[in-house]
């Protein structure tokens, strides 16, 4: 990681903890400005290869943005607020399945994106459906469901 | 007149399910609607009712034709997060086996885009190729598919005579030359199907984020073997393949080329095979909290794994994003304003696997 990347990706967050890891760069904010974030690691020549969900127990969910380049590993941390954060499909369009799979799994709304329809989710679950499964292992795995 | 044309779930032309609905003038396309999930199996919430061990042998079934990558990238992603090195020899042998699963890929992915485009002997001579390349894995692995190569923190079965197989790869490759590549990508029948067909500017890969062969076929040099080296690639030396054109044809000339690199690196890393143990550790790893990420080139392009533990026996948490996933929504992009007779084949060139798609 150069100097003149550090400091773009400091600017970013200037409230983040930056860790440098074996698996690339890890920036962890909990009020990251997301679209700006967006904005600025396209503008760096960033692509936004997914993005990874991760429950809490309070109802919120951790989201990490994963961005690569050519010798280069950028990952964002950061947390929804209200189980909602602002959608960044209009930004980088390659968010758009991504945010509909983490709506699938944790219910995490994302406003402003064009349509945030179900993608992977079957037609009997409902929404935050890997959140359920923590919660109820056993009615989910063991009710069986019937094609429609 | 404008009509609808839903292709899929279930369709000859589709070789996994998924839904395409395309709305027509005439015939052309005008706006395309992807669908997918028909084969949803939640083995990311499976793996984190698994443990560490047996996770491995459940992450190979995230795909039936790049299973080697998948728990290659999982066992690289755990051991990042584990501190485990690596024994070189294993390292090496992994290496093999992604490009051995890479030729068997393009191979197949030919075979299929000869079929869709009427060409039935160049169909029988890709197949025939690539039952060698799956005879190799038999003798290497005692599989077809699923080889069970990998563990976290090595491999499982060692090569122990690698002058056959590097014999054979050779011989393989002079097949590719002399037959595969001036038929896919010389001649008459070939270019008149394929060029022009349902293009992807390099403006339009960078929007969507298309990755691997689709990628490089719309001229963007990217591939994770170089961009971010890993296993023995750094020490084999690597060329990206790339064509300007970015329509069918270019995507077939990926492939095609690819195919000769792979052999290459296949024939290099097994004349190079170092000696030492193939495991860092026998019985079960012990994984300590924390969280990384393995990004790694499987044939259809960028898989990414992020594993996180909270020190017990299974993940806390395992996300799987392939390539597929990426690149089947840029069939929009691909078929809109192209002949409705083309769909079929412009999506067979994306090589969409809904098996990783959906894992």
């Amino acid at each position: 990681m150069t100097s003149p990347d550090t400091a773009a990706l400091a600017a970013i967050a200037p409230s983040a903890a930056i860790e440098n890891r074996r698996d690339g760069v890890w920036i962890t904010a909990a009020d990251l400005d997301v679209e700006a974030m967006a904005r600025e690691m396209t503008r760096l020549g960033f692509r936004l290869s997914t993005m990874t969900g991760l429950a809490h127990a309070d109802g919120e969910t951790a989201l990490i943005y994963h961005f690569a380049a050519a010798g280069r590993t950028v990952h964002f941390k950061t947390f929804t607020r209200g189980a909602t954060l602002p959608s960044i499909a209009p930004i980088v369009r390659a968010a758009s399945w991504i945010e509909r799979e983490i709506h699938d799994f944790f219910n995490v709304l994302f406003s402003g994106h064009p349509n945030l329809a179900p993608l992977l989710r079957p037609a009997e679950l409902r929404a935050g459906f890997f959140r359920d499964a923590a919660e109820v292992p056993l009615q989910l795995t063991r009710s069986r469901t019937e094609p429609s | 007149m404008t009509y609808t044309i839903p292709i899929g779930p279930y369709h000859p032309a589709l070789e996994e399910p998924y839904k395409v609905s395309v709305q027509c003038g005439g015939d052309t396309v005008q706006t395309v609607s992807v669908e997918v999930g028909y084969s949803f199996r939640g083995i990311e919430l499976l793996a984190q009712r698994t443990g560490w061990v047996q996770d491995v042998t459940l992450i190979e079934r995230v795909c039936g034709i790049c299973s080697h990558v998948h728990t290659t990238t999982f066992c690289r992603a755990v051991e990042t997060l584990a501190a485990i090195e690596v024994p070189a020899r294993a390292v090496y042998i992994r290496t093999i086996l992604c490009e051995l699963e890479r030729m068997h890929s393009h191979l197949l992915w030919a075979g299929l885009a000869t079929e869709y485009i009427g060409f039935q002997s160049l169909f029988m001579e890709v197949s025939n190729l690539r039952e060698g390349v799956m005879d190799l894995l038999e003798s290497i692995s005692g599989n077809r598919v699923h080889y069970g190569m990998n563990r976290i923190g090595g491999v499982n079965r060692d090569i122990t005579d690698a002058g056959p197989i590097v014999a054979q790869l050779r011989a393989m490759g002079e097949i590719v030359k002399r037959d595969i590549v001036p038929s896919l990508m010389e001649s008459r029948t070939a270019m008149a199907r394929m060029r022009g067909v349902g293009v992807l500017t390099p403006a339009q890969a960078n929007e969507w984020g298309v990755v691997g062969p689709i990628a490089r076929a719309s001229a963007i040099a990217t591939d994770v073997r170089s961009d971010l080296p890993y296993l023995a690639y750094p020490e084999l030396g690597f060329t990206i393949v790339t064509q300007p054109a970015g329509d069918v044809l270019a995507r077939v000339s990926v492939r095609v080329l690819e195919l000769l690199e792979s052999i290459r690196l296949a024939c290099e890393a097994l004349v190079r095979l170092p000696p030492g143990p193939l495991r860092a550790f026998e019985g079960m790893p012990g994984i300590p909290p924390g969280e990384a990420t393995a990004f790694t080139e499987a044939p259809r392009g960028e898989v990414i794994y992020y594993v996180a533990s909270d020190g017990g026996d299974t993940p806390a948490r395992v996300h799987i994003r392939t390539p597929s996933f990426v690149n089947i929504p840029a069939l929009e992009a691909m078929t809109m304003g192209q002949q409705f007779g083309d769909v079929a084949l412009i999506q067979a060139s994306v090589d969409p696997c809904l098996s990783c798609t959906d894992r």
